[in-house]
């Protein structure tokens, strides 16, 4: 039999292929010749039609990992692009979970793309055999005369089938490769992977037709608006609500645990009674005496202690020793405040209990469709199985969505039980201010030896901050005590060669409600690691690009990135431009930066001019998005080193909104100039790689114009006036 | 009852004289499109014209536009082919894509008032709106690409 048809002469038939993976990859193929059903436990189905359709696993918050998962699938598979559906993963199925964290469906630390490219490869390529193996039998040739072109197997006589149409003969008796043998491309014939295919969900988000959370609408749906306790811990103990349900629309007022709800049928109507609530607060939260400059105190003097010690994080060698004999010592305390997202996107979610509460349907924008699912279950006391979960497009993410508990998608299922509707909460902007969970505020105190010829000479790195993941989820925290990645990534200092290192985890008090936030904690490690790198250079006579040469020399892909940078921004040749280096990045990802900035001495004014990045994010999927992830990530690092901060009295936020907590404006943002490395290494991630390294490097930079330290980020014009007065 | 153009279309809404015109938009004509991000003129999220000019539709109330023609990303092209929109899928600008309704809206006010802006007069303009995935430079280049073609 020769097959010369092409997919359209298939369109009648239903059939299609579906291959059933788990993490490990393809277990089973089943061909469905009566109904083509789709499984959402599949990674992909290929229709009769042609068409196919890939799961995507992880959530979308603008990384584009929607696009660039399933392109991974597509690759392997040889497929046209086009030909590509995708579908949102919406339960949490642990089969495709991620490993980097134990199998949980988390979208976070920048791990999609590197988790998942081996497995959804590997899917791509054993769908691929397995489509050369009908073609062979179809054309009784053998399979090694067969290649492919996208969607189209192609025979030694030319003969030419696409996939739908081989889809829909079937698979009965089809042998799927081995997982960990199939046979994978040559990165050289990639035609997919590194090449720049459009995103697909930028015509929506160009049109305004995506549909996040926020948006949803479903029939007969109410809108709820929460006030909440004002400091954490406390709750409603009396509410009055009698203005508040004489206002036109308002269908109930809702107690929960921490807040009063009303729901309306328009948030209008939901925000107005809101205001008129008059609930009595419980008074006996410990929080009550919480105040940020309090803690930053209580923070450096536990990093600043004589012979402080906390859990170790990391360590090599004998730092303390190797400090003591050093020719000469060196110490600095480095500062940082509590940091805000500032998604543009509020908390929003819509729940559908259902009558009997034994289910719900519920539609939110997460990063996990197992802590989401988890939340649901908890609160209604029903299984994981009984919540059906819609994941929507989020306007950002940042960090600020990826609690064990998401309270939020609690609300809503409170409010849908007790109203017996479909509810939508959101949380206004103030709320999600206040009611935020943030970066931690952070002491640190470096330790540093030098040798007489100024030569690093042991490093000894010690974090005063809490455990952030003790608070935002405390299953995890059981797991990994007292190894705190989100307070601590970053004071590894991995990228260097250091003999005798050390760095502590001083685990502070909580005063305020935490979470992961860009960067994670390499967004203040870094700062610090960085800025006191320069610091240890100048005190050792050295150029602060040679001093960290020394440093590289087991890590040649880090050394060609702090030539390459020092290249592209002229560091040999600055003269008096006010130039900045800095060398961190995010788990595997290297940066090397250098920001030129202008200072405003009277204002107290720090204009970035310029920033050059050099960056080593290993095999890159996506190029062009890859750029625009680090360029935003580095745009994110300008903000947080200049202006973003919280500050909290007597236990509650003071900043409200974008007007006293601004982050970067179009008019504050320099040209940024980003190299990326092509390297032979698999992927690691790019959504966060960009933003640790800029704080020190503006830091460095302002040294550099104008002779003064900046130790305490961020560097708001009363700190940057501070500094120039010293 | 309030009576305006919206999209081209003639509309009247019942909803009180002075509920936010951004909430009439997206929860009662179903307009979604225009986001609410921060409720108080500082991201920009909520952008429309007005008769023509670039408003922040959560600083007006809905009788403000008694009378007026509004425009919102949904009217802005029938398919998505507004010389502004087509430059920010050229361009690849969206990442979460929240603000890029606001931003669009705001970038096709500054070139139907002034097509042949400096980079100076896009940044200028830009800097009433927030973007948290930093996309800014992409803007500034889709708006000089679309200033090309309008």
């Amino acid at each position: 039999m020769t097959l010369t048809m092409n997919r359209r002469s298939f369109l009648q038939g239903t059939a299609g292929l579906t291959f059933l993976m788990g993490a490990q990859g393809i277990t089973a193929v089943r061909s469905e010749a009566a109904t083509g059903a789709l499984d959402v436990n599949h990674w992909l189905t290929i229709r009769a039609d042609g068409t196919i359709l890939v799961v995507h696993p992880s959530t979308e918050m603008g990384q584009s990992s929607y696009s660039t998962l399933p392109q991974i699938l597509a690759e392997e598979l040889d497929a046209d692009w086009a030909d590509i559906e995708i579908e949102q993963l919406n339960a949490d199925d642990r089969r495709f979970g991620n490993q980097l964290f134990g199998g949980v469906l988390y979208t976070a630390g920048s791990t999609g793309t590197q988790f998942y490219f081996d497995p959804m490869r590997k899917a791509g390529a054993q769908a691929r055999d397995v489509l050369l193996q009908i073609a062979a039998r179809a054309w009784g040739v053998d399979k090694s005369t067969l290649r492919t072109d996208p969607s189209v197997v192609v025979g030694p006589d030319g003969q030419a089938a696409g996939y739908g149409a081989l889809a829909a003969l079937g698979a009965d008796g089809i042998t799927v490769p081995d997982v960990d043998t199939v046979a994978l491309k040559d990165r050289a014939q990639f035609r997919i992977i590194g090449h720049d295919v459009p995103r697909r969900d930028v015509p929506a988000k160009s049109t305004g037709q995506a549909v996040y959370a926020i948006d949803v609408d479903v029939p007969n749906m109410a809108y709820g608006a929460v006030l909440r306790a004002p400091v954490e811990d406390e709750v409603p103990l009396s509410v009055d609500d009698t203005a508040a349900r004489d206002i036109p629309g308002v269908i109930d007022v809702v107690t929960l645990p921490d807040g009063v709800a009303v729901v309306a049928e328009s948030l209008w109507s939901a925000l107005g009674a809101r205001g008129l609530l008059q609930v009595e607060w419980s008074r006996t939260s410990p929080f009550r005496s919480s105040n940020s400059d309090a803690t930053l105190a209580e923070y450096a003097a536990a990093a600043h202690a004589p012979g402080a010690q906390g859990a170790v994080w990391a360590e090599k060698g004998d730092a303390p020793a190797a400090i003591a004999g050093a020719d000469k010592q060196f110490s600095q305390l480095y500062l940082s405040d509590y940091a805000y997202h500032g998604q543009i996107e509020p908390m929003a979610a819509v729940a559908d209990v259902d009558a009997d509460g034994h289910g719900a349907e519920v539609r939110a924008g997460t990063p996990t469709q197992s802590w989401t699912a988890r939340t649901v279950a908890q609160t209604l006391d029903i299984p994981v199985e009984a919540v059906r979960l819609n994941m929507m497009t989020m306007g950002g993410g940042f960090g600020r969505r990826t609690a064990l508990m998401q309270n939020y998608v609690r609300d809503a299922v409170l409010c849908s039980r007790a109203t017996g509707r479909p509810v939508k909460v959101i949380w206004p902007r103030e709320d999600d201010v206040k009611q935020g969970t943030f970066r931690p505020a952070a002491a640190q105190k470096l330790h540093a030896g030098l040798t007489a010829d100024g030569k690093l000479d042991g490093w000894y790195h010690k974090v005063a901050t809490p455990s952030v993941i003790g608070f935002f989820n405390p299953l995890r925290w059981e797991v990994a005590r007292p190894n705190d990645v989100i307070s601590m990534r970053g004071a590894e200092s991995k990228f260097y060669g250091i003999k005798d290192f050390r760095a502590d985890h001083l685990i502070m008090d909580r005063h305020a409600r935490l979470s992961p936030y860009r960067g994670i904690g390499a967004s203040y490690t870094a700062f610090a690691a960085e800025a006191f790198m320069d610091e240890l250079a100048e005190a050792a006579g050295r150029d602060a690009l040679d001093f960290r040469l020394d440093l590289v020399k087991d890590n040649p892909r880090g050394r060609h990135l702090l030539e390459k940078v020092a290249d592209m921004s002229g560091w040999h040749t600055r003269g008096n431009r006010a130039l900045g280096l800095s060398f961190a990045g995010y788990s595997s990802s290297m940066a090397a930066g250098v920001a030129e900035v202008e200072v405003d001495a009277d204002r107290g004014d720090i204009r970035i001019k310029k920033i050059w990045a050099a960056i080593d994010a290993g095999l890159i999927v996506t190029p062009d998005n890859a750029h625009n992830q680090i360029e935003g990530g580095i745009i994110f690092g300008i903000s947080m080193a200049l202006s973003e901060k919280i500050d909290i009295e007597n236990g509650e936020v003071l900043q409200e909104n974008f007007y006293d907590y601004e982050i970067t404006r179009a008019h504050q943002v320099p040209e940024i100039d980003i190299y990326i490395a092509e390297v032979d290494a698999p992927p690691v991630g790019v959504g966060e790689v960009g933003t640790p390294m800029v704080s020190a490097a503006i830091a460095n930079a302002f040294y550099a114009a104008q002779g003064k330290r900046l130790r305490h980020m961020p560097f708001t014009p009363d700190r940057v006036a501070g500094a120039l007065d010293t | 009852m309030t009576q305006f153009t919206l999209n081209g279309q003639p509309v009247e809404v019942e909803n009180t004289p002075d509920e936010m015109l951004l909430l009439v938009i997206r929860d009662t004509l179903k307009l979604i499109g225009t986001k609410y991000g921060c409720g108080a003129a500082m991201c920009g999220a909520c952008t429309v014209h007005v008769d023509g000019v670039a408003m922040f539709s959560c600083q007006m109330s809905v009788g403000d536009v008694e009378g007026a023609e509004v425009t919102t990303i949904e009217g802005l092209s029938e398919d998505g082919s507004h010389p502004v929109q087509q430059a920010w899928i050229e361009e690849q600008v969206p990442q979460c894509g929240y603000c890029q309704s606001g931003q669009i809206m705001r970038a096709a006010a500054l070139l139907a008032d002034n097509p042949t802006p400096s980079r100076a007069e896009i940044v200028d303009e830009m800097s009433a709106n927030l973007c948290r995935c930093g996309t800014y430079n992409r803007i500034f280049k889709a708006v000089e690409r679309a200033a090309q073609e309008v």
